[in-house]
């Protein structure tokens, strides 16, 4: 049995104990609602979930937009100069290390209870990692890959477009996975402590009344969101490098096709 | 940018002038001379090595033949012509790590310099081909560096720094990176693409028996400052062969040269 089809089969058992151990009667209703009544839930206010999907996926994308856009491009000039990057660099790293939530009430006093606070907050939240594994992208750079394209008289949007960019591209969406990621944990987080619409407004009001179905309907709303976006980060990532296959795949490419070749080495 | 460098040269294409030249590095706290009075002379056509111990700036004296640094006194001339900055068509280079781009193929890493021209697609291909088959990689060229060993990638470097067919081909080490059985190999395929194209190679290395096994001419450099102690003819017969390496002539010349930098070092 290869991996894959394995990975599938826990998934699948998971799925069925999710559904067959609540109707059991093993697990009470309130702690875990089974499969089929969490659906049910979810399908009868279809309308109200729809709206606060509708309100959380464009809090996602415009702070998927800021996140993402602020971050490379400031990635990118801090990467490339030296003096920005003495200067900010280990502010930013410090200020990934602060828990940011503790900022969002702040947040709220500023710009209210609305959807601008949890941009505002998703956006910082995601920015950081995207602009930090941008700086470190370009920073990491092979100088000798630069100097070979001078040499071969590239100018230097030519470096930047046909070394830089290209070079950068992994650590780069390393960086936009994790910040992508924290952007809808900062929009789900920020709708369940102070709000009034979205999924995790939802979840956080569902919780108060113990309505378990519907509580867990909003929780597999933001798990599809999730996958989503990686399923989304993975076809970039596919598209985007190739190279990324691996140096050992690439070890025994070499060692297949070496007896082929003579007399080279 | 020097208007003299799209002149037709005086001199015939391949040679290689240094005249007087001084290389000062400054630092914060001190001036380091690098390089002070070095002249030299390479006809066109001739296999020139520079050897030296770490140091010596053979390595910054080669990166001035590629204008990819300038000399802070005295004259490099390619062909008759002062180079201000990188010529593919006048100076190809290879360097000591293949630095091969990782994302492309190996006829897209040869067709680099071409692509930065804007030479049509099928031109760039054909050309790539021919310099691919003159290096021996016929077949290879769709394979991305990973899936390449070590000597087949400086094979590709080469062919890369070929395709523009300059006069002079500068290699900085090329082979260093290689295993003991891979670096003769090469050196005898590089003795092979010289021969058939009648480049004039600038070589430089740390190999001693490397140095006298490949030239016409051997150049020996003393470190602090650089400096030009000795210049050999190797007068062995071409083809050169394995059985050189344990005659006399080559014993002696090696010696000569490990002299030298025994008392430098």
């Amino acid at each position: 049995m290869t991996a894959a089809t394995l990975r599938r089969l826990i998934v699948v058992g998971l799925i069925a104990l999710w559904e067959i151990l609540p109707r059991a009667g093993l697990i009470p209703e309130l702690f875990l609602p089974s499969l089929s009544s969490t659906l049910a839930a979810g399908w009868n206010e279809a309308g109200e979930y729809g709206h606060a999907l509708a309100v959380t996926l464009y809090e996602v994308a415009i702070s998927m937009a800021f996140a993402c856009g602020g971050g490379i491009l400031l990635g990118a000039i801090v990467g490339s100069l030296p003096r920005p990057r003495i200067l900010i660099m280990p502010m930013v790293s410090s200020l990934y290390a602060v828990p940011l939530v503790i900022l969002y009430p702040v947040f709220t006093v500023w710009l209210g209870i609305g959807s601008e606070s949890k941009i505002a907050f998703a956006s910082i939240y995601g920015f950081l990692p995207t602009m930090l594994a941008t700086a470190a992208g370009i920073q990491t750079i092979d100088p000798q890959l630069l100097l070979a394209a001078r040499s071969m008289g590239a100018t230097l949007s030519q470096r930047l477009v046909r070394v830089i960019i290209p070079a950068a591209i992994p650590t780069v969406l390393s960086g936009l996975r994790v910040g992508g990621a924290l952007v809808i944990v900062g929009v789900v987080v920020s709708e369940m402590l102070i709000s009034s619409a979205g999924i995790g407004y939802l979840i956080s009001r569902y919780r108060t009344i113990l309505d378990s179905p519907h509580v867990f309907a909003g929780v597999l709303l933001v798990l599809a969101m999730a996958i989503a976006f990686n399923a989304a980060i993975k076809w970039i990532e596919r598209k985007a490098a190739i190279w990324q296959t691996g140096t050992r795949a690439g070890q025994n490419a070499a060692e297949e096709i070496t007896p082929t070749l003579q007399p080279a080495t | 940018m020097q208007p003299l460098a799209n002149i037709t040269p005086l001199k015939p294409a391949g040679a290689v002038e240094v005249r007087n030249v001084g290389q000062i590095f400054k630092t914060t706290t001190q001036d380091v001379v690098a390089l002070e009075d070095v002249s030299l002379d390479v006809k066109p056509g001739r296999f020139v090595v520079l050897v030296g111990p770490s140091g010596c700036g053979k390595s910054t004296l080669l990166m001035m033949m590629a204008g990819l640094r300038q000399q802070t006194s005295g004259t490099i001339t390619i062909s008759g012509a002062p180079i201000p900055e990188p010529d593919p068509n006048r100076v190809g280079v290879v360097f000591q790590e293949a630095s091969l781009f990782p994302w492309l193929t190996a006829e897209e890493n040869v067709e680099f310099p071409l692509a930065l021209r804007g030479v049509t697609k099928s031109d760039r291909r054909a050309r790539a081909q021919d310099a691919l088959k003159l290096v021996g990689l016929d077949g290879f060229g769709k394979r991305h560096p990973h899936e390449l060993s070590g000597g087949m990638k400086q094979r590709v470097s080469i062919a890369r720094g070929l395709v523009q067919d300059p006069p002079v081909l500068l290699m900085d080490e090329p082979f260093a990176a290689l295993d003991e059985q891979t670096r003769m190999t090469m050196g005898d395929e590089l003795l092979r693409i010289w021969a058939a194209t009648g480049k004039t190679v600038v070589f430089v290395t740390h190999s001693l028996t490397e140095a006298v096994y490949l030239a016409d001419e051997v150049i020996v450099m003393s470190p602090r400052p650089g400096r030009i102690v000795d210049h050999l003819q190797v007068s062995l017969p071409r083809p050169r062969t394995y059985e050189m390496l344990s005659g006399d002539t080559f014993g002696s010349l090696r010696d000569r040269i490990w002299r030298h930098i025994r008392k430098s070092a």
